[in-house]
């Protein structure tokens, strides 16, 4: 390749073989340290916090501070032990494993209808959809709890119980899904359908050759976020749970009251390891590409408003 | 041609197609949208009903009232709670906002292939128990806590620092880092979109770094900001967990006072209508971020 030939490639060329004078050069060392500094920033204070509670649930002492006293695993045994950690943990994980599956269908027809048909109420329903995912949750926990405990026509009261914790986090939960799987159907050219029929598809076919391969990474991005989204829930399971209460609610009361703080510690351990492994997996499986626009539904907020 | 022909419909069965293409919307969305309207909009309504009720343990009053509303707007104790909420919401929304451009920036621009494992850091930070988050903050603040023994340690102070756990501090640390992660994405979105060139160019036309940011980078992640000001600014005012763990007496948030209301005294009149204010609070500053976008987008 000449240079003479490329007149407009030499320019850059030979820009960057003159060296910048020193003052852009720091310029440029000062501007990457302060990139830096912000990520490290960033990941600071997003994770410092939970590595030290890490390390510290194997010290053998009951406040979080140093000297490291000496290394234990006793706090894993007596967190294991706990018959009300148990219960907890065992409902979170009952109710994410039931919900999940719920949300997936809920959502999937949803933004199928949302993105597909046009109907009348069709912006009505998107509303509706669109402000169960942004009212916060506290908000919709207390009218939830008041309205199980009013006395309605018909049904009468509903006692609080694990069941009313399972609807209200599908109708919180699955509006996600919707979201997420509606941005990813907007992105889907129709005339690649429409083809597969032409070319003598059903329309069982067509969905599972076409239409699925499209979304599975939507779909499995959804399906952690929504498992998550259920098992960290509090405000919601704590002000409709009644007598019955989840992961959250136990740690939340058992923080209140300042007791058995380290076994809080030993258990919030594993189950970050648990959480942060089964993120990495759905990352993997879904495989985003923000540089080619297609985020692989790890980006449900970007679309939104 | 032909296949167009064998793709439409045959005219006799057309009043059928009709009907059932007007059902099938129904066919997918009953079941959602009816949960919808049973287990949220109903509840609003049920709750709506009950703040204007005197509806306690310790009242019995029957018919229509406005005290409800007139008790939480009046009452200087409440008032000054919505202002410190107001205070503690902003002071996070503001410093998230300047963690999350510069950082937004770096990653759509900057961070070469360190971009993906970014964002898979700032999703997983979202994906974790936030009670854990926060119990994990209430370790490292508290009087016998790290930071305190570090400052010591360092002959930065010689008594533990008291205002670092149960106070407005605490509650503005733990809540900027727990929702970083609904600002940063929405910003980051809307700048990856943005032409890289429109830099150089800002740049060959003369523009420093800061008119370059002024009138190139911020009205274009404009509406990434908009998003990220509905998606964080707007629970930021009615957060309970946080306040109820680290704020102690001076952190308190109307969340906090609508479950105590609510779970405490019983007094769910009361309760409803400040749960009916947060949810109009909240319905004006999404109608406001939206129509502020629009009027972005009307501009450029």
């Amino acid at each position: 390749m000449s240079v003479v030939g490329h007149p407009a490639r030499a320019l850059p060329a030979q820009a960057a073989r003159t060296a910048p004078p020193a003052s852009i050069r720091a310029g440029r060392i000062t501007r990457r340290t302060l990139e830096i500094g912000i990520v490290v920033f960033m990941l600071a204070m997003l994770y410092l916090p939970l590595l030290l509670l890490a390390a510290f649930s194997f010290n053998d002492s009951i406040i979080l501070s140093l000297p490291f006293k000496g290394f234990t695993t006793r706090w894993y045994t007596e967190a294991f032990d706990d018959p009300r950690m148990r219960t907890g943990l065992t409902n979170s994980i009952w109710i994410a494993t039931i919900i999940t599956p719920i949300c997936l269908v809920l959502g999937t027809l949803t933004a199928f209808a949302l993105t597909r048909m046009r109907f009348l109420m069709r912006g009505g329903v998107a509303a509706v959809v669109g402000a169960a995912l942004v009212v916060p949750w506290l908000v919709i926990g207390i009218s939830a709890l008041l309205f199980f405990n009013d006395d309605l026509p018909l049904v009468g009261q509903t006692d609080l119980s694990l069941w009313t914790v399972g609807i209200m986090h599908v109708v919180c939960t699955f509006p996600l899904v919707a979201a997420i799987v509606s941005a990813r159907l907007a992105r889907f050219d129709r005339t690649q359908e429409e083809a597969a029929i032409d070319l003598g598809a059903s329309q069982a076919q067509m969905l599972r050759r076409v239409v699925l391969p499209h979304l599975t990474p939507a779909l499995v991005a959804s399906a952690i976020f929504a498992y998550m989204w259920s098992f960290n829930n509090f405000e919601i399971s704590y002000f409709v749970g009644g007598p019955d209460y989840t992961f959250p609610v136990w740690a939340f009361s058992t923080l209140r009251h300042g007791q058995n703080l380290p076994i809080v510690n030993a258990i919030s351990t594993v189950i970050s390891l648990v959480q942060v492994l089964l993120v990495f997996i759905a990352w993997r499986i879904a495989r985003p590409r923000p540089d080619r626009g297609d985020a692989g539904g790890f980006m449900p907020m970007g679309g939104v408003g | 041609m032909a296949v167009v022909a064998a793709a439409a419909p045959p005219r006799a069965r057309g009043k059928r197609g009709i009907l059932r293409r007007s059902l099938r919307p129904l066919a997918y969305l009953w079941c959602p949208t009816g949960l919808l309207i049973l287990f949220f909009l109903v509840p609003m309504v049920i709750m709506l009903k009950i703040s204007f009720h005197h509806e306690s343990l310790y009242d019995f009053r029957t018919g229509w009232t406005f005290d409800n509303y007139r008790e939480i707007i009046t009452d200087p104790i409440y008032r000054r709670v919505a202002l410190d909420t107001f205070w503690i919401a902003s002071a996070a929304m503001i410093i998230q906002l300047a963690i999350g451009l510069p950082l937004a920036y770096v990653m759509a621009f900057r961070a070469g292939r360190f971009e993906l494992p970014l964002l898979l850091a700032l999703v997983l930070a979202d994906e974790l128990n936030p009670i854990v988050r926060i119990y994990a903050w209430r370790q490292l603040l508290g009087r016998e806590g790290l930071i305190n023994d570090a400052l010591q340690w360092l002959h930065i102070t010689n008594a533990p620092v008291d205002w670092l756990l149960f106070s407005k501090f605490a509650v503005i640390v733990v809540l900027s880092t727990s929702w970083l992660t609904y600002t940063v994405i929405p910003i980051y979105a809307a700048m990856k979109a943005i032409d890289g060139r429109l830099f150089e160019s800002a740049v060959d036309l003369g523009a420093g770094w800061f008119t370059t940011f002024r009138r190139v980078l911020l009205p274009l992640a404009a509406p990434g900001i908009f998003v990220a000001l509905i998606l964080v600014y707007i629970p930021l005012f009615s957060e309970f967990a946080t306040p109820a763990l680290v704020g102690g007496r001076s952190g308190y948030m109307l969340g906090s006072l609508a479950n105590s209301l609510i779970l405490e005294q019983g007094d769910w009149g009361a309760g409803a209508a400040l749960n009916f204010l947060l949810l109009a609070a909240s319905a004006l500053v999404a109608l406001l971020a939206y129509y502020l976008s629009k009027l972005n987008t009307l501009e450029t």
